[in-house]
């Protein structure tokens, strides 16, 4: 199906709301909508911002995790829709995976566009795979490939299996202690527009079933990239598994090792509880 | 080598960001990010991706406490070898050329095969203190043990102690903005306000025509999307420049320094590549030129009576006498502006019998220079100075034109700083 231009990023908040209330009763096969916005131009300022919420250098080469920031709204537009067959409140973000295809700077107009796919069946409910495809100058430079579950979900008959592991090899070392402070859920979400009352605060979280508020995955995500400024190829696949949530406050540790011509990295609670775990390799 | 020999060490070229004016374009950048980037930019032009140099050395002026590993920080950012050891070093204006001047030394010394000198400055992620007061209250507190001595400690905090101290461009010493001291140097040596205005038109027109000739293609990387020195006027005229109002001086209605004679504050980096010439022959490198010398002076502003900027004019005659050189032999000059009036009043005093006798204990003047040799490419009024990064630009962008001109051509490079210091060097090609 065509895609469908939107002329501005839709706002979240909105869209959090509609998807709340119209939550129940849905089904069905994924809709076939492909939301896209072209000429996008990256707001420095606003790369400033996430830069330094994600402690990524400012650099202008785009980092590999800002696209996502943009693509995301498109892709919430999906899942708020009521043709979308999951309930966006609940839905748990498991695996990210980000390809760059060639660096890209933050001065060509981005071409951005979502779609969902890969139903598929989990042993604790229904993943869905929610894609973002960017392109620069006609080129595509940028794809990934968000995977949520919903538990306690259905995948319809004969999907196939979820597939949300990310294997990497031994990490025995720690390489960097983080003090993820208790607000950092609501400073990402100030500059990732995902307000998804889960990261922003205690009350709002113990709603979802979580003691406290808990850390986006995509900003873990993207500190570990940052953590490794300078060291990466020009051209990877950068993919994570989301395992445990990552609970605010938090110290938690970092574990890299080189592996394959890129990385095999880990974030790990203070007892060795995993809450990242992934792989950068050079395509 | 044997250590006992020194060699000469080679500038095989720089790299530095497009510099901004302040609060501007790169208003969210940090020293970390822009010496970061500009070290990416110096690796990749010149292929030194993973490859580990002798010894990074570069510096801020105004830097946040934090930042005080800035230098091995940013190469450990960069696409640098994380083996490759650096370290900070601070003179004001002098940073960059004296951080070149050490790396070289090391060279010279066969301590070093390669090394990168630059610097880096911002004065709009600039760091802000609290007041001593405050400062001292919060100590207390930090280190109360009981209630009483927290109250106590508390109780230290006032209203008016809650605003930070900003870092002001004046002397310590003195109070006075290095500004208001140059205005003084200038009617010291009677230095007009149209010769200052002739001198800045001709920095922009150097720097432009520069730009335009693609000259500054290999020295400088665009950064947030900037691509040019945000404050470079190509346009500019004596006419227009006339119309500013002074703003240095003030209290003498004849007064002559204006924002447009006198650099802005400014943001940026800057980084030079130095090695032996075996390590530039292994890499396939081409000199541009060879360090010869360099030479620091000093001059008591405070009690002594010499103006603030003037240590160059002090530093030049004993490089010159070092090296059996005359200031006449020279093809290019590079003399920072920090002002017009800077300029015009160290070329005026080596003019002047009176001063090469009196102060610096010269027989002869060492007389007039040939001013179409003087800042051929443009200088700070054009470029803009974020203090330390001036000297890498200047080095670099020497090197290179030495190096147009054919082997054999020198050059001088004339800075003043902060605290009435002075870095001068000689390049040769």
């Amino acid at each position: 199906m065509a895609a469908t231009v939107l002329d501005a990023a839709p706002d979240l908040g909105a869209l959090y709301a509609r998807a709340a209330l119209t939550a129940w009763g849905r089904g069905g096969d994924l809709p076939a909508t492909r939301p896209a916005r072209t000429g996008v131009a990256v707001d420095r300022p606003h790369l400033a911002a996430y830069a330094r919420v994600c402690r990524l250098p400012l650099a202008d080469v785009l980092p590999a995790t800002y696209p996502h920031v943009l693509a995301f709204p498109l892709q919430m537009a999906l899942m708020a829709d009521r043709a979308f067959p999951l309930a966006l409140p609940g839905l748990v973000h498991v695996r990210n995976t980000v390809e760059v295809l060639a660096p890209f700077g933050a001065d060509a107009p981005l071409d951005l566009e979502v779609w969902a796919e890969r139903l598929a069946a989990h042993r604790s409910g229904a993943t869905v795979d929610l894609c973002a495809s960017v392109s620069a100058g006609g080129a595509e430079v940028w794809r990934s490939r968000s995977t949520y579950l919903a538990r306690g979900a259905r995948a319809p008959e004969g999907a196939p299996a979820s597939d949300v592991e990310v294997p990497v090899g031994d990490l025995p070392r720690a390489v960097a202690t983080w003090r993820v402070p208790a607000d950092a859920g609501r400073r990402y979400a100030r500059v990732s527009g995902d307000v998804n009352p889960i990261h922003l605060g205690r009350l709002p979280a113990r709603a979802f079933g979580f003691p406290r508020a808990i850390a986006h995955g995509t900003w873990t995500a993207a500190r570990v990239l940052g953590a490794l400024a300078g060291r990466l190829p020009d051209a990877f696949v950068y993919d994570v598994a989301f395992r445990r949530p990552l609970l605010l406050p938090s110290t938690v540790r970092l574990a890299t090792s080189p592996a394959g011509g890129g990385w095999d990295v880990a974030v790990r609670d203070v007892r060795g509880g995993e809450h990242l775990a992934g792989t950068v390799r050079p395509r | 080598m044997s250590p006992t020999q020194p060699r000469r060490a080679a500038v095989l070229g720089g790299n530095r960001i497009p510099f901004a004016r302040s609060n501007s374009a790169y208003a969210q950048a940090s020293n970390q990010d822009m010496l970061t980037a500009t070290l990416d930019g110096l690796v990749a032009r010149f292929g030194l991706q993973g490859r580990q140099v002798g010894e990074v050395v570069a510096g801020a002026v105004l830097k946040h406490a934090r930042d005080f590993n800035l230098t091995r920080e940013s190469v450990l950012g960069s696409r640098l070898s994380a083996a490759t050891p650096a370290y900070d070093v601070q003179q004001a204006c002098g940073t960059g050329l004296e951080a070149t001047v050490l790396v070289a030394n090391k060279i010279a010394l066969g301590q070093i095969e390669s090394g990168i000198a630059g610097g880096v400055d911002t004065t709009s992620d600039a760091p802000l203190a609290v007041g001593d007061d405050l400062r001292r209250a919060l100590i207390a507190l930090n280190n109360a043990k009981t209630l009483g001595q927290r109250l106590k400690a508390l109780g230290r905090i006032r209203p008016g102690s809650l605003v930070p101290e900003i870092p002001r461009n004046a002397e310590p010493r003195t109070g006075l903005a290095m500004g208001e001291h140059q205005a003084i140097t200038a009617r010291e040596w009677g230095i007009g306000r149209e010769e200052q205005d002739e001198l800045t038109v001709r920095s922009h027109r150097n720097l432009a025509a520069a730009y335009e000739r693609g000259f500054l293609d290999d020295l400088v990387t665009p950064y947030l999307g900037l691509t040019r020195d945000q404050n470079l006027r190509p346009d500019t005229t004596v006419e227009k420049l006339a119309r500013l109002k002074p703003v240095f001086g003030t209290d003498d209605p004849a007064a002559t320094m204006t924002a447009g004679n006198s650099t802005p504050l400014s943001d940026g980096a800057s980084a030079v590549l130095l090695s032996s010439d075996e390590w530039a022959a292994e890499h396939g490198l081409p000199v541009l030129a060879h360090l010869v010398d360099a030479q620091t002076a000093a001059v008591d502003y405070v009690h002594g009576g010499e103006g603030l900027l003037m240590a160059p004019a002090y530093a030049v005659p004993v490089l010159l006498a070092r090296n059996g050189l005359t200031l006449q032999d020279f093809d290019f000059y590079e003399i920072h502006e920090a002002f017009a009036s800077t300029v015009l009043a160290t070329l005026k005093a080596w003019e002047d019998p009176a001063f090469c006798k009196e102060r610096l204990g010269l027989d002869a003047p060492l007389g007039p220079i040939d001013r179409s040799k003087l800042n051929v490419n443009g200088s700070s009024l054009a470029a803009g100075h974020p203090f330390a990064a001036t000297g890498g630009r200047i080095v670099a962008s020497l090197a290179k034109q030495l190096h147009e001109a054919g082997p054999g051509r020198r050059g001088l490079i004339s800075v003043c700083a902060a605290g009435g210091q002075g870095v001068v060097a000689i390049l040769e090609s």
